[in-house]
C-alpha cells in the first residue's frame, strides 16, 4: 500500500516535471521571443521598443476603461482557446471557432430582440440560443467526419465562411437596425445587457463564467474518465477501440462542448461588451483561439495565454496612437509564437532534450 | 443592351476567378504531394503586396509580378522548412503563418504610405474593354495576360501530373508517402518542391488580385479567398480542370452578388457569397472517403 502510493507520487512527479520541463517552457521560450520580434519591428519602425511595451500593457491595463476592454476580450480569447483545445485533445481540429461564434452571437441578437420577459430568463436563454448555434454549425463538419471521413480542418473552415455570410445576411436583412444606414442589428436593450459582476465594478460578468468554465475543463480533462478518455482517442485510435472506449461518443461529446463554447462566447461579447451584431462586429477571436489553445496546451494555460493575447489586443490601439507603430503588428504576435513554438517541439533537439529528461 | 450586359458580366467572371485559379492550382499541387497547404491565403496576401510595391516602385507591373514569384518562393521555402523538415503540423503551421503574414503585410504597407495616401499601382491593362458582344475574340482582348497565363497553368498543371512520369511519381507522394520512400522516392524533396510551387502559385494570384483587378493594397485585402481557391481544389476532385470550373462558378457567384441589386431581385447579395463553401460541403458529403489524396495534411518523418 505504501509502496504503492510512493510509485504513484514518484510517476506524478515525474509527469509533473516532464509536463514543465518541455511544453510549458517552450510556450513561454517562444512567447518571450515573439515579443522582442515585436520590440525589433518597432525599432525598424522607428519608436523606441521600450516604449511600445509600455504603452502596450499601460494601454491595456490601466483605468478602467481599457481595464474592462482587455476582460471582455479576454473571455472570447479563452472561450474560444478552449473551443480549440478540447477536441483537439480527442484529433478533432476545430478551425470553425470562428463562425461557431458569430452564429452564437446572431442567435442570441435574435432572443433578446424578439422577447419580452424577465432579465435572467431573456438573458439565460440568450445564451442558450448561442451555445445551440454554436454546436449546429459544428454538427456539419462532425457528421462528414464521423460519417463521409472528411477532413474536418476544411469543412470548418468553409463553415467558419458560410457562417460569416450568414451573419452578414441576417444583419443586412430581418435583423437589421431600420434605423441605421449600414448592416448592423439594433443594440441589446439596456435590460438584457449582460452586468458586472460586482455590480458597478466594470469587471464583466462574462469573465467569471469563462473562468469558471476553463476550471471546469481543467478538472474534465485532468481528473476524469471522460479526459482519459480524450486523450486515448486522440492519442491512439485504433487503441482505444481495442481498449473498448466508446471512441465516436467520445469525439462527439468533446466537439460539441468545443463548438458550444465557441457560441457562447458569441452570446457573453454580444451581451456584455459589444451589444451589437454588425458587418465586422467581432475580431476574429475564433481564430486566434487556435494560436491560444496551441501555446497554452491545457485550460489554464488558455487561461494565462488568452490574457496575454487580449492585453496585447486591446493595448494595440494606444501603441498606435502613442508610438505611431500600426497596431496590426500585433497580428504578427499572434502567429509568430505558434510557429516558434510547432518549430522548435518538432526539431531533433528538442526530442534529444525530452529523452534526457526521462 | 442585354449583350452588352453579358459581355461584361462574363469578363467579370474571368477577372475575379484568375487569382482563384493560380491559388487553386497551388492548394492543388501541395495536395496531390500530400501537403495541407493552408499557408494559401498568406501567400496570396505577401504576393498582393508585394506585387504592389514592386509595381508603384518600377512603374512597370510586370516588375510587380516578378517580386510575388519571388515572395512566393521565400514563403514556399520558409513553409518547407517548417512542416516538411522538422516537421510541424501543417494545419496549425499554416494558420499560424496566414496570421503572420497579415501582420507583416499590414505592419509594412503602413510604414511606407505614412501620409495616409494609397499607393495606386500601375495595372496589367486589358487589350480594351469588353465590347458589346460575346464572342471568344473580344473577350480575348477584354481580360489582362494573367487570365491567360492562369488557363495556361491550369493546362500544364493537368499535363504535368496526368501525363508525365515525374507528375505520376509526385502523386503517388501525396497518395502514400511511405511506399514512395520505399520505392526510392525523396518525399522531403518532393513536398518541398511542392511547396515551393504552391506557394509561388498563390502569390501569383495576390498579383493577380492586385495588378489585375484592385491596383493598390488594403489591409486583409484577400478576404479569404485563398479558402475559397482551397474550397474549389476540393469542389473540383483535385483535379486542375475541375478545380477550373469551380473557380469560374465561384467567379460566377461573387460577380453576381456585386450585381444583385441591379438584378433588382430584393435577394440577399449575401446568400449568393454562401454559395462557394455550401457548394463545397454538399460535394465533400457526396463525396465520400477515396477521391482526395490519402496522405494530404500528413506529416512524413524518417523511420
Amino acid at each position: 500500500m505504501r509502496w504503492s502510493l510512493a510509485l504513484k507520487k514518484a510517476t506524478v512527479n515525474k509527469m509533473l516535471r516532464a509536463g514543465w520541463s518541455s511544453s510549458a517552457t517552450l510556450a513561454v521560450a517562444s512567447v518571450v521571443l515573439s515579443l522582442a520580434a515585436l520590440c525589433l519591428c518597432s525599432y525598424f519602425a522607428g519608436a523606441s521598443p521600450l516604449k511600445v511595451m509600455l504603452s502596450l500593457f499601460e494601454g491595456a491595463l490601466q483605468g478602467r476603461y481599457a481595464l474592462t476592454t482587455t476582460l471582455s476580450e479576454w473571455v472570447a480569447m479563452t472561450l474560444s482557446g478552449l473551443a480549440v483545445l478540447i477536441p483537439y485533445r480527442a484529433g478533432f481540429f476545430n478551425v470553425g471557432g470562428q463562425g461557431q461564434l458569430e452564429v452564437g452571437a446572431v442567435a442570441a441578437a435574435a432572443v433578446t430582440l424578439s422577447l419580452t420577459a424577465p432579465r435572467p430568463l431573456v438573458i439565460l436563454l440568450a445564451l442558450l440560443a448561442a451555445v445551440a448555434a454554436g454546436v449546429l454549425a459544428v454538427s456539419v463538419p462532425l457528421v462528414l467526419r464521423l460519417r463521409r471521413g472528411a477532413s474536418e480542418v476544411t469543412t470548418t473552415i468553409m463553415m467558419n465562411f458560410a457562417c460569416i455570410q450568414f451573419m452578414y445576411a441576417m444583419v443586412t436583412g430581418p435583423l437589421k437596425d431600420p434605423k441605421s444606414w449600414y448592416g448592423t442589428t439594433p443594440p441589446v436593450p439596456a435590460a438584457y445587457q449582460l452586468p458586472s459582476f460586482p455590480p458597478g465594478s466594470g469587471v464583466p460578468a462574462g469573465m467569471w463564467v469563462a473562468a469558471l468554465i476553463a476550471l471546469a475543463a481543467w478538472w474534465l480533462m485532468n481528473s476524469t474518465v471522460f479526459g482519459l478518455y480524450l486523450r486515448a482517442v486522440g492519442g491512439n485510435r485504433t487503441a482505444a477501440v481495442a481498449a473498448g472506449i466508446p471512441v465516436d461518443r467520445v469525439l462527439t461529446g468533446s466537439v460539441l462542448m468545443g463548438a458550444a463554447l465557441a457560441g457562447l462566447a458569441g452570446g457573453l461579447e454580444l451581451l456584455g461588451y459589444t451589444f451589437r451584431v454588425a458587418e465586422g462586429w467581432s475580431k476574429s477571436w475564433g481564430m486566434v483561439g487556435i494560436p491560444i489553445a496551441l501555446l497554452g496546451g491545457n485550460p489554464l494555460g488558455v487561461l494565462a495565454v488568452g490574457l496575454l493575447f487580449a492585453i496585447l489586443e486591446t493595448g494595440s490601439r494606444s501603441m498606435q496612437a502613442l508610438t505611431g507603430v500600426p497596431a496590426a503588428l500585433i497580428y504578427l504576435f499572434q502567429g509568430l509564437p505558434v510557429i516558434i513554438y510547432l518549430g522548435l517541439r518538432a526539431s531533433a533537439w528538442y526530442s534529444r532534450w525530452t529523452q534526457a529528461a526521462r | 443592351m442585354e449583350g452588352q450586359w453579358w459581355a461584361d458580366f462574363v469578363s467579370a467572371v474571368l477577372r475575379a476567378a484568375t487569382p482563384l485559379v493560380f491559388c487553386a492550382l497551388g492548394v492543388l499541387v501541395c495536395e496531390r504531394a500530400g501537403i495541407l497547404n493552408i499557408g494559401v491565403e498568406g501567400s496570396m496576401l505577401a504576393g498582393a503586396l508585394a506585387a504592389v510595391l514592386a509595381a508603384v516602385s518600377s512603374g512597370n507591373p510586370w516588375m510587380g509580378v516578378v517580386a510575388a514569384l519571388g515572395v512566393g518562393v521565400a514563403a514556399g521555402l520558409v513553409l518547407a522548412l517548417l512542416t516538411v523538415y522538422l516537421p510541424a503540423d501543417q494545419v496549425a503551421t499554416g494558420i499560424a503563418f496566414n496570421l503572420v503574414c497579415l501582420g507583416v503585410t499590414s505592419f509594412v504597407y503602413k510604414l511606407l504610405v505614412l501620409g495616409g495616401v494609397q499607393l495606386m499601382a500601375p495595372a496589367l491593362r486589358a487589350a480594351h474593354g469588353p465590347g458589346g458582344r460575346v464572342s471568344p475574340v473580344a473577350l480575348a482582348a477584354a481580360v489582362t495576360p494573367l487570365t491567360w497565363i492562369a488557363l495556361l497553368f491550369v493546362l500544364l498543371t493537368w499535363m504535368f501530373l496526368f501525363r508525365t512520369g515525374p507528375g505520376l511519381l509526385w502523386r503517388s507522394v501525396g497518395e502514400s508517402a511511405r511506399a514512395a520512400h520505399a520505392a526510392g522516392l525523396n518525399v522531403f524533396r518532393v513536398r518541398s518542391v511542392a511547396l515551393v510551387a504552391g506557394s509561388l502559385l498563390s502569390a501569383l494570384g495576390g498579383a493577380a488580385l492586385t495588378l489585375g483587378w484592385v491596383p493598390t493594397f488594403t489591409d486583409n485585402m484577400t478576404m479569404g479567398r485563398g479558402f475559397i481557391a482551397l474550397a474549389a481544389v476540393y469542389f473540383g476532385r483535385w483535379h486542375p480542370g475541375l478545380a477550373l470550373l469551380a473557380c469560374l462558378l465561384f467567379g460566377a457567384g461573387e460577380a453576381l452578388a456585386f450585381r444583385a441589386q441591379a438584378l433588382g431581385a430584393g435577394f440577399n447579395p449575401y446568400y449568393y457569397l454562401m454559395l462557394p463553401y455550401v457548394l463545397t460541403l454538399v460535394a465533400v458529403a457526396a463525396m465520400g472517403r477515396a477521391v482526395g489524396p490519402r496522405d494530404a495534411g500528413k506529416p512524413y518523418a524518417r523511420g
